[in-house]
């Protein structure tokens, strides 16, 4: 959690708290005289060039969220009831508190999935359990998943978890009843009232957009009456002559089928009356302990229910929404979008060949379930369809949609997935960066667009302003968040803030932070709807099945010795140049390369992705590649059966598509970052080979034996160990030595080797900062490339012509994919040539 | 359920007994029991099948036709066969002369025991009186089995360094052995080397007491009762003097045989205690405190065996029912005397162990005791009803391994105990029971703390001449001093000085 | 005639000896190793051997990750 600040002195205030996530990855010999940004987990660049005002708004708010989300955080407490009576044996002092055999178990309890700490609510669930199914659909939804290896699944019960429990329409009593039923040992007390205390505030007050006026809506009228108490909310109240509540009944999932999914085929073929089951909670037939059919039963009474409801004015919605946190009863933001007669529909609806599959539909189920669209958080690994889900959604609830993207790259491929998975009018899509700002010709429609389009007011052009007046003056019946793993709250809070929608559906891989400012996402788009388990969809084919290995590079003693005396910026640069593993990842790629894979290799330090591709006469791209040569490099990687290796630096750890891909080689990472791991591997999940018979898809990772960087891979492995991947450590590559052309096989080149490394850094030639965005400002690249210009020359003065030869190599392997543009350029580039043809002459 | 790597619980029993002169197994062989346990336990099928051949023939049998019965691919078996009877003076071989080849016969004092065992003849005591006197209904199997357990499962604490906790408000059954075993068991331990002592004064388990965590119940009875017979003769020795008793005196070979004896008694039945020796009578509150025999406070007349004794020569199947058995006992409830219904049934979760492939461990169990030994090498988390949680980090293997475990010890352990669903899995998949990557992992840890490796000694340098320095690394190696040379340099280490020294004066005077 | 001094024979991967030199050089002032003997031995002095140990474990640290203590908290390692 990042340390509470006074209130705002200076400028940038907010962009610090940001990055004062470098202090939560510790590393005893890593000070802070490094680039902050080098260290930080906040990719999505924060447009400080705001107001004085603004910021100090949003020092405040991110002050405010802080501190209530560290109020929400139950790691501090404990929730046992009163004292017990504890057994106590000679094993009880190794567990201290923590034992609890002092639980009967019930008589049944082989049947039964569930163990329960009774302090802090960590549920052990036996996945060989005949109940584990439903047992695991029913953690998935009211606990966080903790470790998910092969036999025993850990979960925790948090406030949030609750919350987001609560939100997709469990109650208090259905929690309780199932959690008890499932488990070994009764429900401890504790827990029963822990359950109780947080979800009595949760969920139970709704904002709504109802022909578009804001509605606080609740079924409990004394919480409206107690809201309306309160002067600031009283104050937001629209005063239609009329001092009573409203009252109306609450919806159900009636007659909402989520196209695409096993109902939706079902209305086209036979146009079935809809019995009002939950599609994805229906329970599988035959399985008489379902509580999901208890849960859907209680359901229905819900339909009879009647909600309360008083007006609030458009401009005090946040407000109204924060004053309620305040008070402990957060807003849950619902969208019945069914009733919106104000904005028109969108002509919409996925290809009718298109199914979605029962993870996709079970998360969605989550949002729709009660017939509205919730606001919240998908999270499903890469190459697990996450666009689909985000499309589906699009076409259940048909209005216009504002997609964010976190690259313009990423805004050209999601803008191709609506097309192919929809009906909808290409001209009813429309995409909004740098280069292109269209709009869509009819009444509504959808817009792709990046963050930084939206959040940066710095250097805007005359046409992105009429864009942005454009976006911001309309109301949006869906926002689409992608990649929400990288965007600091403050951006978020900008981009909602100035965007109107009706409901947000946040998507990611990894929901993952060093920094923790992950619970705000909580609070700022919507609790997790869902999270899907990596392991299961690999055994179901639906992400590639990857085996995982740690390769140990023992430096030479030169090395090594350089290492130790070296500053933490040069520590870095000498255990990526490691001439071990140089050879390590030579050997790879020789070895996968014959296998007919196709392999990326992966460096956060631009030097050495830069040396390793030249010296291996491979493809590379990094920041201050342009784009046409990006265009080319990926473009052969993917069709061209000589480009087998391409070289990526960080730019290409998110939202970078290369289904060809199957083996992927990291050479540098950032430091401790869980979340860089699980999406770089996430480059391969989607493997188009995934299919094939026996086919593994391959990730290793090198690091140099005895350096913080084995710390860094431990940290960074911490997230997919727990998902239930297995990393194995490779001590020795076997017959490496026979490498043909091994590279730095002898001493004298391995401290040539050494001192070029040394000198060609001592300079401070090399700026690491770069842009995450693979298409990203051209701006920032520029500067690299003078960069690039330099280091050449300084090689060639250093160390004679031999190494001036690399980069003439290298200049020809980038260089002799480009005899061929044109020839073969995929369908893809193609049509995104056109799109920005067409984008111009608009 | 994979097997364990480790020795047969025989082992250490025949490396004994091996080490004993000839005339103490002449001695033992006097005892019908004892010829017919070593008989039953010790020897490997081939070579019962020769002593059944030897035991009624008349005249020694011809090496040549004891040939002929065997295949050629089956000599080494044979020759292996007939090894270990001749180390356990079951057979001699006589030398061949002029006009006999070489003969193998059965022992004189083995054939006759051995004989009258099996015919059941002699009014020999061998296999114990059976008392007359009434026995108390209370003392019945599942109540010695009961307290059995409950010695050997307090030994097997003290080993794992963990105090059993005083139950007072049990009991009623009368013993007395709560506050963990007696000292006289355990110094014996300590003497063993099963524990060491610690630096605050306590006891520390050591790598053999690992080893013996690990074994079948039935062998760690054996290790205990041999370390006992060493001890016994060392304090004879010490009394006389420090003169080496030798091993063929009438006490050693009594107790031995009173062992393979008691081996032979009935469960449950009560025997004689006035028809003993008086070495055997001597023997029985030491017996006691290994829980092998249950002596009634109320009627001194009498012991009972208990299971441990009576499965001392077992097979190894019913072996195992007695493990499963004491499991039994061990997991109610010490001292309980409403639950003493240990055997009744198949313990109802006998778990097993779970090691997930990020390192954490569940162990569906609640005997203290494998608690106990798990804490040894994991960081134990949470602990319910019949599981408890934990993880294997790299501080809790290191810690582990600085006390001697080692790592394949504990990949055995975890592979030994392994949850059924885990064995299922890893056949289903043809996959070794543990994930490969947390075995590699343990492994890794060891070698990490054998990265450095000290040696104090000296440091030889500035030799006169080539000549100087190979003679004397040459003889620093003779003599089994040397830790390291460099030829080049002309540098060598050595572990000890003084027989250096000794040699550089005499080389000095003599050159 | 050949010299004999009292010591320590340190036998270790090469990594372990730089570091070992490396921590003799810069933290105890070349007090601790009399002779670096070959790639994979060191001869110190024996009084500064558990100081030397003791700088090692502490600089290896930098190398793996440090288990969080339990407490009776959640068991959360990161």
């Amino acid at each position: 959690m990042a340390p509470k600040r006074k209130a705002p002195v200076t400028q940038t205030g907010a962009t610090k708290a940001g990055r004062t996530s470098a202090l939560s990855t510790p590393g005893p010999a890593t000070p802070r005289s490094l680039d902050s940004s080098v260290m930080s987990d906040t990719e999505i660049e924060l447009d400080e060039d705001v107001s004085e005002d603004q910021k100090m708004r949003e020092e405040l708010y991110g002050q405010e969220a802080d501190e209530f989300v560290n109020s929400w955080d139950i790691s501090s407490k404990r929730f046992q009831a009163g004292h017990e009576v504890r057994n106590y044996d000679s094993a009880t002092p190794f567990f201290k508190r923590r034992d609890f055999s002092h639980y009967p178990l019930k008589p049944d309890h082989q049947n039964r999935p569930l163990w329960i700490e009774p302090d802090k609510g960590t549920i052990v669930l036996e996945r060989f359990s005949p109940l584990a199914e439903q047992a695991t659909d029913f953690l998935i939804t009211i606990a966080e998943p903790k470790s998910r290896p092969t036999f025993l699944h850990e979960y925790a019960l948090t406030t949030h978890s609750l919350y987001a429990a609560v939100s997709v329409g469990l109650r208090p009593q259905d929690i309780i009843n199932t959690l008890d039923r499932f488990l070994k040992t009764p429900l401890p007390e504790g827990v029963r009232q822990y359950i109780e205390n947080c979800t009595k505030s949760y969920g139970k007050i709704k904002l709504v957009l109802k022909n578009n006026k804001y509605f606080v809506e609740s079924v409990e009228t004394e919480l409206l009456q107690m809201l309306l108490r309160d002067p600031v909310i009283a104050a937001a109240r629209v005063h239609s002559g009329n001092a009573d509540l409203t009252t109306t009944y609450a919806p159900s999932m009636g007659g909402l089928v989520i196209p695409g999914t096993q109902n939706a085929a079902g209305v086209r073929q036979a146009n079935l009356k809809q019995d009002g089951n939950k599609p994805g909670e229906q329970p599988e037939a035959g399985n008489e302990a379902d509580v999901f059919a208890a849960l859907n039963e209680e359901d229905e009474d819900d339909d009879k229910e009647a909600v309360h409801a008083f007006e609030i004015m458009d401009t005090n919605v946040e407000l109204v929404q924060k004053r309620c946190l305040d008070l402990n009863y957060p807003i849950l933001e619902e969208y019945d979008f069914r009733d919106d007669s104000m904005n028109p529909n969108l002509e919409i609806d996925l290809r009718p060949n298109t199914q979605i599959r029962p993870y996709q539909e079970k998360s969605l189920s989550k949002m729709f379930g009660n017939g509205r669209a919730k606001s919240g958080i998908i999270v499903l690994p890469c190459g697990a369809g996450k666009t689909l889900v985000g499309i589906t959604a699009a076409c259940t609830i048909k209005k216009g949609v504002i997609v964010l993207c976190t690259s313009s790259m990423s805004v050209h491929q999601w803008r191709q997935e609506f097309l192919k998975w929809s009906n909808i009018n290409p001209d009813d899509i429309a995409v909004f960066t740098a280069e292109s700002k269209s709009k869509f010709s009819g009444s509504t429609g959808i817009i792709v667009t990046t963050y930084s389009m939206v959040t940066n007011s710095r250097e805007r052009s005359h046409d992105s302003k009429k864009m942005m007046d454009f976006l911001k003056g309309r109301e949006w019946g869906l926002m689409l968040l992608d990649e929400v793993h990288v965007v600091p709250a403050e951006v978020f809070r900008r981009v909602i803030s100035s965007i109107k929608s009706h409901s947000k559906l946040g998507l990611t891989a990894t929901l993952l932070r060093e920094d923790d400012k992950i619970s705000h996402l909580n609070f700022l788009i919507g609790p997790k709807l869902y999270e899907a388990n990596w392991m299961e969809l690999s055994q179901q084919g639906h992400i590639a099945k990857v085996q995982c290995a740690e390769v140990w590079c023992p430096m030479p003693t030169e090395f090594y010795d350089e290492y130790l005396k070296a500053n933490s910026h040069m520590k870095r640069t000498l255990y990526a140049m490691n001439p071990t593993k140089f050879q390590a990842c030579q050997y790879l790629i020789n070895y996968h390369e014959a296998r007919g894979d196709k392999i990326i290799v992966f460096s956060d330090e631009l030097y050495s992705l830069r040396q390793y591709a030249l010296k291996l006469k491979k493809v590379f791209i990094y920041g201050g590649t342009n784009n046409s040569e990006r265009l080319q490099v990926l473009e052969n990687f993917q069709h061209n059966p000589d480009v087998n290796t391409l070289f990526l630096s960080k730019i290409g750890d998110t939202s970078l598509d290369l289904p060809e891909a199957t083996c992927l080689i990291q050479i540098s990472s950032h430091f401790g970052s869980r979340r860089q791991e699980a999406q770089r591997l996430g480059r391969i999940l989607r493997a188009k080979r995934r299919n094939d018979e026996g086919f593994n898809a391959f990730f290793y990772s090198l690091v140099s034996k005895d350096t913080q960087e084995m710390y860094y891979s431990s940290k960074r492995q911490a997230f997919l160990v727990d998902q239930g991947y297995a990393f194995k450590v490779i001590t020795q590559l076997a017959n490496i030595n026979e490498t043909p052309d091994l590279a730095f096989a002898t001493p004298q080149e391995r401290r040539e080797l050494l001192q070029r490394t040394l000198v060609d850094n001592e300079k401070g030639i090399e700026q690491d900062a770069e842009t995450d965005d693979l298409f990203g400002k051209p701006a920032r690249g520029r500067k690299k490339t003078t960069g690039v210009r330099r280091i050449a020359g300084t090689l060639g003065e250093l160390s004679g012509g031999q190494d001036m030869a690399y980069i003439e190599q290298n200049k020809a392997a980038n260089k002799g994919l480009k005899k061929k543009k044109g020839e073969n350029q995929s369908t893809f580039f193609k049509k995104m040539a056109r799109e920005k043809e067409k984008a111009k002459g608009r | 359920m994979a097997s364990t790597s480790f020795a047969p619980s025989s082992f250490m029993l025949s490396e004994y007994l091996e080490k004993l002169p000839g005339a103490t197994f002449r001695k033992l062989y006097q005892q019908p029991s004892t010829a017919f346990a070593i008989f039953r336990r010790m020897l490997p099928h081939l070579a019962k099948i020769y002593v059944q051949a030897l035991l009624y023939m008349p005249e020694p049998l011809s090496v040549k036709d004891l040939d002929v019965w065997v295949r050629p691919e089956g000599k080494t078996a044979s020759n292996r066969a007939i090894g270990i009877l001749r180390s356990l003076h079951i057979v001699s071989v006589i030398q061949p002369s002029k006009d006999k080849p070489q003969e193998i016969q059965l022992t004189n004092n083995f054939k006759k025991s051995l004989r009258l065992a099996l015919e059941g003849g002699g009014s020999h005591s061998s296999f114990g009186v059976p008392s007359r006197l009434p026995v108390n209904p209370e003392i019945d199997i599942p109540f010695l089995d009961n307290w059995a357990g409950k010695i050997w499962q307090d030994i097997l604490y003290y080993v794992v360094n963990s105090v059993p906790v005083r139950n007072d408000s049990g009991g009623g059954s009368g013993y007395s052995s709560q506050g963990g075993p007696r000292a006289a068991v355990r110094e014996l331990l300590l003497m063993g080397g099963l524990v060491r002592r610690g630096d605050g004064g306590g006891v520390q388990i050591s790598e053999h007491g690992f080893n013996f965590l690990l074994q079948e119940a039935n062998a760690q009875v054996w290790t205990l009762l041999l370390l006992w017979l060493e001890a016994a003769d060392r304090s004879k020795a010490a009394a006389k003097g420090g003169a080496p008793v030798p091993a063929t005196s009438l006490d050693n070979v009594e107790m031995l045989s009173f062992l393979f004896m008691l081996a032979s008694l009935e469960l449950g039945r009560a025997y004689d205690t006035s028809a003993l020796t008086d070495t055997r009578r001597n023997m029985l509150p030491a017996l006691a405190d290994f829980g092998l025999i249950y002596i009634d406070p109320r009627n001194r007349e009498q012991y009972f065996p208990t299971r441990l004794a009576t499965t001392l020569t077992s097979s190894s199947a019913a072996l195992r029912s007695v493990s499963a058995s004491l499991d039994a006992a061990t997991k109610k409830n010490p001292g309980d005397a409403g639950s003493l219904v240990a055997g009744a049934g198949v313990p109802e979760e006998n778990g097993g162990i779970i090691i997930e492939t990020n390192y954490r461990i569940y162990a569906y169990t609640s005997s203290p005791l494998q608690i106990a030994i798990l804490h040894l090498f994991a960081r134990l988390i949470m602990r319910w009803p019949n599981m408890v949680s934990g993880r294997l980090t790299r501080e809790s293997v290191r810690e582990a391994i600085k006390d001697g475990i080692t790592a394949n010890q504990i990949i055995s352990y975890l592979a030994a105990h392994a949850h059924p669903q885990l064995v299922r899995a890893a056949a289903a998949k043809g996959t070794p029971v543990l994930p490969a990557t947390v075995v590699d992992q343990i492994r890794l840890w060891q070698l990490e703390s054998e990265r450095m490796q000290p040696n104090a000694g000296f440091l030889f340098k500035d030799f006169d001449s080539v000549e100087e320095y190979a003679e004397m690394a040459t003889y620093a190696q003779e003599i089994g001093v040397l830790v390291w040379k460099n030829d080049r340099k002309r540098h060598f280490f050595v572990r000890k000085v003084e027989q250096l020294r000794d040699w550089l004066k005499a080389r000095k005077k003599g050159g | 005639m050949p010299r004999a001094i009292r010591g320590v024979l340190i036998t270790c991967e090469p990594a372990i000896k730089s570091i070992l030199l490396h921590i003799d050089k810069t933290q105890l002032n070349n007090e601790a190793i009399i002779e670096d003997l070959d790639d994979t031995h060191l001869f110190v002095k024996e009084q500064m051997l558990k100081t030397l140990q003791s700088k090692l474990d502490e600089k290896l640290k930098e190398t793996y990750r440090v288990e969080q203590p339990l407490e009776d908290s959640d068991a959360e390692g990161n």
